[in-house]
């Protein structure tokens, strides 16, 4: 008898997903549990469309700030509009115009800052940092009222070149937010201090091979290898290579590898520091030990698009990518199995996962329904557990430091010294 | 065992239901020894004697089967009943497996998808579609024939040699020049084996394996093409992506065809390869050879058919086939314009997805 059917993917745990798509329509995915914490857990399935179908809206870079109270969400439209969102219920916040809105200069990177930079007297004040292909970083504030008429987007606090010639098609920002970092056509991985704006550190690009053939330089994607250590940076090229770049040791990569054959287009990092997920233009996904350069294995599910963004989920074990074949996908990352796809119908840009929607899938349900007594306890205890989930990194950090410091006196150079260090 | 078969059925029907019954009754004798599964029989005359007998009892099933269904339908006939519905045989493409990304007519995504895409100025007839149909490096025998027979078959294209040019040159020049499209026609020892379908200046590129060229001298009684626009017929074009790839074939062609020329072109896809044929079509209305094949039917036939028969001077379509015949693929899809290192696959075939016979992408 044929199969008729598709074979059911084993579902996930509960999530909420967000994905942003070319003709600027932001969808919310979630999956929830199907009866209070049975652990039946439905299928993820879009359950709200924000945005009018429009090619000009096309979204290009998003950031989310996912804090339990008053989340925000910036975005940055093809047309040259920055919007801030509560990606909560997907209202419009602020929405500016900025300047560099021309034909072949667009935004390629924005974040918005967790932590409030500026000492302003108001305590709803963020900050937001875009980059744009040509290379201007702007950083600019902004101010939050409660309705979006009084909220504004500040021109610009300060604004620098990344670099000269070329076009940057990558950036990132370090987990404490004190560090940037850019590359792209023709422009090494530079760092840049975010405080003072100016560069530390850039990259030299690999020497010439054995037949006196130099690639010229194009990453396609960066970002830094641990949330506390910004010395540790990963990034893709488009000539399928993966390095990792050690700023404290030095310019040139200190671990390069191949994968398969077409560029890398994504590539992020594992919580605990020395994994890194990465997706190719031809929709390979795979997961490396950056410690060695060793490939853990490949992601296998029928993914044929390939990959624009990859997100790891803060605490579940879990990455969700999306991109050309207007799938998103969730994946367990320890098993590497294909958790669920969901089909979106349009080509997405990017992903970003909404790691409180646990007590945010509940809190709807409160609003209409009389919150019980349990229902409280249970928030509580997902309190105390997240809490002890933010317990978690710190130790974390601190083992993760010990490692570096083990690890890279003998990563420093080469093989010499470990063997004089065994030796003696 | 045939002839004696042959000899039953001669005699009356009823003679042969009695020996039927006959024979019912020894294989309920014997059933009860042939509990054990035949090929756990050792002997082999034994087992094939078993087979046998097994496989002479299923054919005998078979033909009671289909005499008992062409009864119930001749009586249906006969007493002006309904006829009991046929049964549809079971197809790989009537079982394909279910498919989320099939397009649904009332998806208000995919029309604003397709307003956005990069086919929109073509297809909305802003923009005329204009073709440049270059080659491989080497390129000899059957694949300038085959070019020549693409210019004919398609309008507005025009074929400039490869030369030594790098491709990504050549879709500069023709971004340059204003062209819409390009068509890279790939030849491997000296035969045609892939079809490289280019949107312009931003539109996808299509990578199809090409095979099955017939060229139009070796089709039997063909036409030769005029230079009207022809019309285009895309069959089975489902999903999102074989919308997409349909789209693409589309912005070839121009979207105002003279019907006065009567041609048209047909990519029909079934699993997941796309024929291509080119045809000539005439209306025609021949009322006296009509009735007289009619006439010589209904002899042959039952009365009640001709009620049911056609008036009288029906039009008929006969086609003539002209142009070339080919079989198309799909291999990868890339968004973009051609760029084998750095570009990003919109579908890429991968053996991973050939798990089941199926599983249909366009």
């Amino acid at each position: 008898m044929p199969r008729t059917i598709a074979v059911d993917c084993p579902g996930c745990p509960p999530i909420r997903a967000l994905t942003f798509d070319t003709l600027g329509l932001i969808k919310v995915i979630e999956a929830r549990r199907v009866d209070g914490n049975q652990g039946n857990v439905s299928s993820p399935k879009v359950v709200e469309r924000w945005g009018e179908p429009n090619s000009s809206n096309c979204i290009l870079a998003a950031s989310i700030d996912d804090r339990r109270i008053d989340p925000l969400l910036a975005l940055a439209r093809k047309s040259g509009l920055i919007e801030v969102i509560n990606p909560l219920n997907g209202d419009i916040r602020v929405s500016a115009k900025s300047d560099v809105g021309s034909d072949d200069d667009s935004v390629v990177g924005i974040h918005l800052f967790r932590r409030e930079r500026s000492e302003s007297s108001s305590s709803r004040s963020h900050t937001l940092l875009t980059t744009t292909t040509k290379g201007a970083a702007t950083l600019r504030s902004l101010e939050l009222a409660d309705s979006s008429a009084d909220s504004l987007i500040s021109d610009s606090l300060k604004t620098w070149r990344v670099c000269s010639s070329g076009d940057v098609s990558c950036s990132a920002v370090d987990g404490n937010e004190c560090f940037a970092l850019y590359g792209g056509k023709g422009v090494e991985v530079n760092v840049w201090d975010l405080e003072k704006c100016d560069k530390i550190w850039t990259a030299k690009s690999p020497p010439k091979d054995s037949l006196g053939i130099f690639t010229p330089t194009w990453f396609t994607s960066a970002t830094f290898l641990c949330k506390d250590d910004p010395r540790k940076i990963v990034a893709g090229t488009n000539n399928h290579q993966v390095r990792l770049y050690d700023i404290a040791s030095q310019r040139r990569p200190v671990i390069s590898f191949d994968f398969r054959e077409a560029s890398i287009k994504a590539v992020t990092a594992d919580l605990d520091g020395n994994t890194v997920y990465f997706g190719t233009g031809s929709g390979d996904l795979a997961s490396a030990d950056m410690r060695t350069g060793k490939l853990l294995g490949c992601f296998i599910g029928k993914c044929s698009g390939s990959i624009r963004s990859i997100v790891r989920h803060p605490e579940l074990p879990i990455i969700a990518s999306c991109g050309l074949d207007s799938y998103l996908r969730l994946w367990n990352t320890k098993t590497r199995q294909l958790l669920s796809a969901v089909f979106l119908k349009q080509h997405l840009n990017v992903v970003l996962v909404d790691s409180n929607f646990e007590d945010e899938g509940r809190a709807p349900y409160a609003v209409t329904e009389a919150p019980s007594n349990e229902e409280h306890e249970v928030i509580q205890n997902l309190d105390g557990e997240v809490e002890d989930g933010h317990v978690l990194p710190v130790k974390r950090k601190k083992a993760s430091k010990d490692k570096q410091q083990n690890k890279l006196k003998p990563k420093k150079k080469n093989k010499k010294r470990v063997q004089a260090e065994g030796d003696g | 065992m045939g002839a004696k078969r042959k000899h039953s059925e001669a005699i009356e029907e009823s003679a042969e239901a009695e020996e039927y019954h006959k024979e019912r009754r020894e294989e309920e004798k014997t059933s009860r020894k042939r509990q054990v599964l035949a090929s756990t029989i050792k002997n082999k005359d034994k087992r094939s004697a078993v087979y046998a007998k097994l496989k002479q009892e299923k054919k005998r099933d078979k033909r009671k089967k289909a005499k008992s269904r062409e009864a119930a339908e001749k009586r249906a006939l006969e007493l002006g009943e309904e006829l009991p519905p046929k049964k549809a045989p079971r197809t790989i493409e009537n079982t394909r497996e279910v498919d989320e990304t099939v397009c649904k007519p009332d998806d208000e995504e995919l029309f604003a998808g397709n307003d956005a895409d990069e086919f929109s100025g073509i297809l909305k007839q802003e923009v005329i579609p204009k073709i440049l149909i270059t080659t491989c490096r080497f390129n000899s025998s059957r694949g300038p024939a085959f070019i020549s027979e693409l210019l004919s078959v398609i309008p507005n294209a025009h074929y400039f040699r490869r030369g030594t040019y790098d491709l990504k040159k050549i879709v500069e020049y023709a971004k340059n020049k204003d062209f819409t499209s390009i068509i890279v026609v790939h030849t491997n020892r000296r035969e045609p084996d892939a079809l490289l379908v280019m949107g312009l200046p931003d539109g996808p590129t299509a990578h199809f394996k090409l095979s099955r060229l017939v060229l139009r001298k070796d089709i039997k009684n063909h036409g030769n093409p005029t230079s009207h626009k022809p019309e285009l017929v895309l069959n089975n074009f489902t999903t999102r992506l074989g919308h997409r790839v349909g789209r693409l074939i589309q912005s070839i062609f121009p979207q105002d065809p003279n019907f006065r020329g009567r041609r048209v072109v047909t990519f029909h896809n079934q699993r997941d390869f796309i024929f291509f044929r080119h045809h000539r079509y005439i209306f025609e209305t021949k009322e006296t050879k009509l009735t007289e094949i009619k006439a010589k039917k209904t002899t042959e036939k039952d009365k009640e058919k001709e009620d049911a028969s056609a008036p009288q001077g029906k039009t008929i379509a006969r086609l003539q086939e002209c142009g070339p015949r080919f079989t198309l693929k799909l291999v990868s899809l890339q968004h973009g314009t051609f760029d084998t290192k750095g570009g990003e696959f919109e579908w890429v075939h991968k053996p991973e997805m050939d798990t089941s016979r199926r599983r249909f992408f366009l």
